[in-house]
């Protein structure tokens, strides 16, 4: 049975991260992943690099605005991290950070951008209302209804088919082990030593031990199901989220765009596409009566047609063909703050996991490690830790 | 909206015999075929205004002429089904307005837009398309499928160039030869892959797998036309290369070995402007995945065919499938497997009782049975040798052309990410399958890459994860959506 300072469960953005900043500061760390690298929500997201708090964080209302806004400071970081993660992994991996713009096609949504905007200010986030010639000027290929825009200088995008895999390989030029096919099926505490079991299934390697004195979940929408394994209940949801991608066409849109008002992401890919998304939801699949998180949420006809018509605000798209959507699952908390930290009474057990995690996932694993290998965090994190739903296991 | 009780997902020999079988027993059938006209692959009609070709089958219009007289069956051309969806166990409560229990959304675009229909059973029956084998050059202008070329006789009457080379391993060539033969193109050379002696009992059971059984007379025909041409048709050859510059101008041919793998030494070049393709066919199953239906791998039946039970149902419930989705085994067939399934269908919407469901399907079972014998015989004769083909593959030959992925971007991509091994992890990392034509050109190529590479099955590199729409539909559609009232 081999041991290790720490076992990360999830190859996606946020284990194959984690794994990496851990490897690099010479930890000996393993990482398991049940299916492949890059399968699930990181490989399968839109790819937007947003810092501007957004629509399902502000549709609520000022109130839950503020609350959402407790997450800024993480965004910031996130933005610094984005910057810089291609130089330290010394490949490309589509980082492009031409500036975000979220619409507004009312006088109502220029009031909430408006307020949306003061708000962020007070955490330090770079934004500006653009509106009347000095849009048209920004972004020409915005339809006329649009009448204004919270634009940050710093937002864009990444590439999500190349981000993980990179972390992945960075991980491992580091001695990380990379185990994949290899499903977690037990988590139990062995005197000092955590010990995992790791299961048969079909596809899946022989049943092993392995022991870690620390672990992490990274299991995005299994994190609930991984933390049960060591007896803990977090309150972590999956919501079922579409995309739909265009064929390829000569690039025409530099920025991200959002909505204040409505549901939608839109981004122009390196290679063409027009990727179209922004939380629309999916239909999640049940077997024998529980949501089946193994089989992909299935696409809703009207989550696809609302989509399409939000898009709208940029003409040009409107001429071309949608060539496929797909769907995948995320995490959300009950307070849409992101889950990070300790896990209490579980000595060595953390976990991250909720809200935009491809956005966050950098500064997520980055603070992880940090936590794994010093015992403490260069900024507070107590806002997002899971402490907060202690009551739910009687601490 | 439209409520009929059956949708049938293509107007070839399947569908038109579903169609026509549904519709005598009181069902309101729906038939959808992005073609203009009803026929499928191989009744395929010349558009109004064309004469038809000559060969053009009796069989065809007897089957078209009963289909169409049929009561209750409407037409729809020239519209896709993109989707069907609806299909999956889950809650769905905030989605608004919801079909009825037991129905699932068939999602359309055709001339009038996007539609919904919600059939109370779907007959999946989208036939197949060519296996596409990719070897250098094979992307070039000049270089098409047999079945193309055959398309363009005989819905368009036109010769689409001057020599002709025909390449592959599957009788399809002898009879689109002798059909370009007869109208007047010249073909320098047929090449088969098969050695003459794996072939046995003959040239006439080569000849009966084309489109099944009672296709014998047809492909001895086929040879005696290219022979009074003095057309070569040669065993045992393969094409390794096309090239030129822009246009396709030359070919190079191959002897094979006992291996299934080119004979070094043996290359021959052979100047022409068409090379025509035929390595066998490729059940169109992507709608089936995409509605859920589960799958099976299938060599010789094409790749992954669609599993069914005994009245060709498929795992989801209230879709079935017929003809090529159930394994690649001809024209004849495919009528056949449709009347079957049709009934099936009748049966489970209480049209027909047990009893005369049974009965009805009684004869058809037993002609199944014989064509089944039949065609297995043939089938594993003319099964490709996917290793030996995916040998032709150089570094630098494209695998995805949409996306213009080469082989070696692949053996690169799966050099720096060891862990990876799957078909959509591959597609992922390298783009390849992401273009407009959904996979359907790459996935074949690079699935047997990738076994080659990692050394891992079929099952295990799996397939390409098929979504909606499986055809392109336009954005300013998709917008509208299902809003305004339906044309009927
Ligand atoms: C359609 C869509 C669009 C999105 N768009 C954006 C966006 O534009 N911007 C943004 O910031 N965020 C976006 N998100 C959210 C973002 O993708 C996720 O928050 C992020 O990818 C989560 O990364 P992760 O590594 O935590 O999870 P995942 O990528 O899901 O990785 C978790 C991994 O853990 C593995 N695992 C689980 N259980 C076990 C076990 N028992 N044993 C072994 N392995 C296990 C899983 O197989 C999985 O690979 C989007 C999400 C979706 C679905
Ligand atoms: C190019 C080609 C040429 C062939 N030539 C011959 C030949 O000469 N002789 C011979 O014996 N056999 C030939 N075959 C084989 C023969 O066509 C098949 O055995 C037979 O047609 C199978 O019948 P089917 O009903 O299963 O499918 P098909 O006849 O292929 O019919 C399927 C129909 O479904 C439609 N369709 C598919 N997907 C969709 C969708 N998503 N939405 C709407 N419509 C859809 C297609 O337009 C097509 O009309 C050929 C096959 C191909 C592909």
């Amino acid at each position: 049975m081999t041991s290790y300072d720490t076992a990360v469960i999830g190859g996606g953005l946020l284990g194959c991260a984690t794994a990496w900043h851990l490897a690099r500061a010479g930890n000996r760390v393993l990482l398991v992943e049940k299916d492949q690298v890059n399968r699930h929500a990181s490989g399968q997201n839109a790819g937007s690099l947003h810092f501007q708090l957004e629509f399902r964080m502000v549709e609520h209302g000022d109130d839950a605005a503020r609350a959402a806004a407790r997450a800024l400071p993480l965004h910031l970081d996130a933005m610094r991290a984005w910057a810089t993660v291609e130089d330290e992994l010394g490949e490309r991996c589509g980082v492009s950070r031409t500036g975000g713009l979220m619409l507004a096609e009312t006088p109502a949504e220029i009031a909430v951008l408006d307020r949306k905007a003061a708000l962020e200010r007070e955490y330090g986030l770079d934004v500006a209302v653009l509106s009347g010639p000095e849009l048209r000027r920004f972004a020409p290929y915005l339809a006329d209804t649009v009448l204004a825009a919270g634009h940050v200088p710093g937002e864009g995008k990444a590439n999500p088919r190349l981000v993980t895999p990179a972390l992945a390989r960075a991980a491992g030029r580091y001695g990380a082990v990379l185990r994949t096919g290899c499903r977690v099926t037990g988590l139990h505490r062995r005197g000092r030593h955590w010990e995992l079991r790791t299961g048969t299934g079909p596809g899946d390697t022989a049943g092993e031990t392995h022991l870690a004195d620390t672990v992490v979940l990274a299991g995005g929408v299994w994190t609930a199901e991984l933390a049960a394994m060591a007896d803990v209940r977090l309150p972590v949801f999956p919501v079922g989220l579409t995309m739909s991608a265009t064929a390829r066409s000569r690039p025409f849109l530099p920025h991200l765009i959002q909505h204040v008002g409505r549901r939608l992401s839109m981004k122009q890919t390196e290679d063409g596409n027009v990727l179209i998304g922004g939380g629309w939801p999916a239909k999640l699949v049940s077997r024998a009566g529980q949501v089946d998180l193994e089989t992909n949420p299935e696409l809703r006809y009207e989550s696809l047609v609302g989509n399409a018509d939000a898009a709208r605000v940029v003409p040009a798209v409107f001429d071309l063909p949608v060539i496929r959507t797909w769907t995948g699952m995320t995490t959300l908390t009950p307070d849409h703050l992101p889950l990070l930290g300790a896990v209490p009474r579980r000595p060595g057990l953390f976990v991250a996991t909720g809200g935009s995690a491809f956005t966050l996932g950098l500064t997520y694993a980055r603070l992880l490690a940090r936590m794994v290998v010093t015992g403490e965090t260069d900024r507070s994190i107590e806002d997002y830790s899971p402490s907060r739903f202690g009551a739910l296991n009687f601490v | 909206m439209s409520a009929p009780d059956v949708v049938v997902v293509g107007a070839g020999p399947a569908g038109l015999a579903a169609a026509a079988t549904l519709g005598r027993h009181g069902a309101a059938v729906t038939v959808v075929d992005e073609q203009e006209q009803p026929g499928g692959q191989i009744y395929r009609q010349p558009p109004a205004g064309f004469t038809p070709p000559a060969g053009s089958s009796p069989a065809g219009r007897a089957l078209l002429a009963e289909a169409t007289a049929a009561p209750g069956v409407r037409w729809l051309a020239d519209t896709t089904v993109w989707g069907v969806l609806g299909t999956r166990a889950g809650l769905d409560g905030y989605a608004g307005d919801q079909p009825p229990p037991g129905r699932y959304r068939v999602a359309t675009h055709g001339p009038v837009g996007v539609r919904l229909l919600e059939p109370r059973a779907v007959l999946l029956t989208a036939g197949a398309y060519d296996l596409p084998v990719p070897f250098p050059g094979w992307t070039l202008p000049g270089v098409l499928t047999a079945g193309g070329v055959q398309t363009f006789v005989k819905a368009q009457g036109l010769l689409p160039g001057g020599r002709f080379v025909l390449a592959g391993g599957h009788p399809l060539l002898l009879v689109v030869a002798a059909q370009l033969v007869r109208a007047g193109a010249r073909v320098v050379e047929v090449a088969l892959i098969q050695r003459r002696r794996d072939l046995l009992p003959g040239p006439a059971g080569l000849a009966a797998a084309a489109g099944a059984g009672g296709k014998i007379a047809e492909g001895v025909d086929a040879l005696r036309v290219l022979r009074r041409a003095g057309v070569p048709v040669r065993f045992g050859t393969v094409v390794r290369r096309a090239a030129g510059d822009p246009d396709l101008t030359t070919v190079t041919l191959a002897e094979v070995g006992p291996t299934g793998l080119p004979v070094s030494g043996t290359d021959r070049d052979v100047p022409c402007d068409v090379l025509a393709l035929g390595y066998g066919f490729v059940p169109s199953v992507e709608l089936a995945r995409q509605a859920g239906c589960a799958v099976t791998w299938d060599s010789p039946a094409g790749g992954w065919v669609v599993r069914h039970d005994e009245w060709l149902r498929t795992s989801v419930p209230q879709i079935a499938v017929a003809g090529e989705l159930t394994g690649v085994a001809g024209a004849e067939q495919a009528e056949v497997e449709g009347r079957l399934a049709a009934l099936g269908v009748l049966r489970d919407l209480g049209l027909l009782d047990e009893h005369r469901a049974v009965t009805l399907a009684r004869p058809v079972r037993r002609e199944l049975r014989r064509r089944r014998r039949f065609v297995t015989q043939v089938l594993d004769r003319f099964a490709p040798d996917r290793a030996a083909l995916g040998s032709l593959v150089t570094d630098d030959t494209v695998l995805c052309r949409c996306e213009e992925v080469r082989a070696g971007d692949v053996r690169r991509a799966l050099r720096a990410n060891p862990h990876l091994g799957t078909a959509n992890a591959v597609k992922l990392v390298t783009r390849a399958g992401m273009g407009l034509c959904q996979g359907r050109s790459c996935q074949p190529g690079l699935c047997q890459l990738i076994s080659t590479l990692t050394g891992r099955g079929p099952e295990q590199v799996g397939a390409f994860t098929a979504q909606a729409p499986v055809k392109p539909v336009p954005l300013r559609a998709l917008a509208v959506g299902d809003e305004p009232p339906a044309a009927d």
